[in-house]
């Protein structure tokens, strides 16, 4: 008995129309049933992890921490932990058995001029912020249509900036975060988290200015200790240069506590 | 159809630069690795940290303790590389397996905590993400991230295509037409690329 065409079992798993003959078949058949089984797992799995299109990169300072803490030579690291492209080799490798067609799709360029370099130095630097791009012109937007694959903006990460404590408050010695400042299409939008010891209390996040006295509170970190604030409309970033987390007590009073757990500067 | 094909003529340039190739194959690292080439480390996180941490994030929800899970998951991989063997699996199967213990380490740290401070009475506003919160268990999601990272190893217009087929209601033919490619090409590449990611999460996933 002839199976079904195997391209023809790649379309069902990706619930495309199955010819009468061909359902029979498959209920008949448990080779078939079960390579269609597995495929339409690998679909179903894709299909709900749609908030998934894009790895997540960590943050461009965990390298030497991770190298650190190993115990290794943190140079030459990588230039950022990217979110790798095609394997190498694939990319660039035109289909001879079906011939595409000429047309306004590339299939990939080889890498840069092969200098006598260590390998991951002839990688182009896909920085965080370009991965990101990228992949959100494919990820973004909704489930149907192409149309909706290009609708929502790119967002373009601007810095990422470590929060420390100070060493004024040697009880939040431990306590470590970190800022992401991102352009975003309402403006800069400031992803803040924060891990710390419990205390009583809840945290605030202010940008405070140059004079140490001026302060703008931009909101709380909610449970799991992070936030995502959009800063307001005009503020001078040059002047409220720094991002500062606090421990408000439960008191009602909106002013900062005074004590501040960490503390960092946007790049200027 | 003149809008798609406009939209993706920027796109495929665009992707054609971002996805260049680099010259070290998935394997040549797991050998470096394996021997302990002082470099070997940073290519094994140039090469993964971005799926360990995914995992770790998608898990715990938390940033700061994603990065603390990565840092914990690369130091273990380095100090226990000796017990990487090349021939009985993959350094990423490897990887994820360390992963998914070190984020079920920090959930159990995480409910033993939150246990202590409902004790004491502590209020909601201190209470981190855990499994009520729709985060928890990593085994889907390291299904979900294996998949991820190798649709974005297919190569073009493969991914493009499973793009396409995964996310949108087109049929392989809308798809051909969008992309101007041949149906048969257009065939081949899905059945090809689906059973190569078919393979890749038999070997790497968690729900197998």
């Amino acid at each position: 008995m002839p199976h079904i065409d195997p391209d023809l079992l790649a379309l069902l798993a990706l619930g495309e129309d199955a010819a009468a003959e061909d359902r029979a078949h498959l209920a008949s058949c448990p080779e078939c049933a079960t390579e269609l089984q597995q495929l339409t797992k690998v679909v179903s799995v894709t299909r709900s992890g749609s908030d998934l299109r894009v790895l997540d990169p960590p943050p461009p300072g965990l390298w030497s921490r991770v190298a650190a803490a190993a115990g290794v030579d943190p140079a030459p690291g990588p230039a950022t932990a990217q979110v790798t492209g095609p394997e190498p080799g694939r990319a660039g490798r035109p289909d001879s058995a079906a011939g595409l067609a000429p047309g306004p799709v590339p299939v990939g360029e080889p890498g840069l001029p092969q200098a006598r370099t260590a390998w991951w130095r002839r990688r182009p630097l896909l920085t965080a912020a370009a991965g990101l791009v990228a992949g959100l012109l494919i990820g973004a937007g909704g489930a149907a249509g192409i149309h909706q694959l290009t609708g929502g903006p790119a967002v373009h990460v601007v810095a990422s900036i470590p929060l420390r404590p100070l060493a004024q408050f040697p009880e939040w010695q431990a306590a470590r975060g970190t800022a992401v400042m991102a352009d975003g299409p309402h403006g800069k939008q400031l992803t803040v988290s924060l891990r710390a010891p419990r205390k009583p209390g809840f945290y605030e996040v202010w940008l405070l200015a140059r004079n140490g006295t001026s302060m703008i509170s931009l909101g709380d970190l909610g449970p799991g200790h992070s936030g995502k604030f959009t800063m307001p409309p005009g503020v001078d970033l040059a002047n409220y240069s720094r991002i500062d987390v606090s421990l408000q007590p439960f008191n009602g009073s909106t002013l900062h506590s005074r004590t501040s757990v960490v503390r960092g500067s946007l790049p200027q | 159809m003149t809008a798609p094909q406009h939209w993706f003529s920027r796109c495929c340039r665009r992707w054609a630069t971002v996805g260049a190739v680099g010259s070290a194959a998935d394997g040549d690292i797991a050998v470096a690795f394996q021997k302990g080439r002082s470099d070997a480390l940073s290519l094994v996180y140039e090469r993964y940290a971005a799926m360990v941490y995914t995992v770790a994030l998608r898990s715990l929800g938390a940033p700061a303790d994603a990065e603390d899970v990565t840092q914990q998951v690369f130091v273990a991989a380095w100090r226990g590389r000796d017990s990487f063997d090349p021939a009985r699996g993959g350094l990423s199967t490897w990887l994820m397996a360390i992963t998914r213990n070190k984020v079920v380490d920090a959930l159990r740290t995480r409910e033993r905590e939150a246990g202590r401070v409902r004790a004491a009475g502590a209020s909601l506003a201190s209470r981190r993400p855990g499994p009520a919160d729709g985060l928890g268990q990593p085994d889907q999601i390291i299904d979900r991230v294996v998949l991820t990272d190798e649709i974005v190893r297919l190569g073009e217009p493969q991914r493009q295509i499973m793009m396409l087929a995964f996310y949108t209601d087109l049929t392989h033919e809308q798809i051909a037409a969008a992309l101007r490619l041949p149906l048969g090409t257009v065939k081949s590449h899905i059945r090809r690329s689906l059973q190569r990611l078919r393979t890749r999460l038999e070997g790497d996933g968690a729900t197998h």
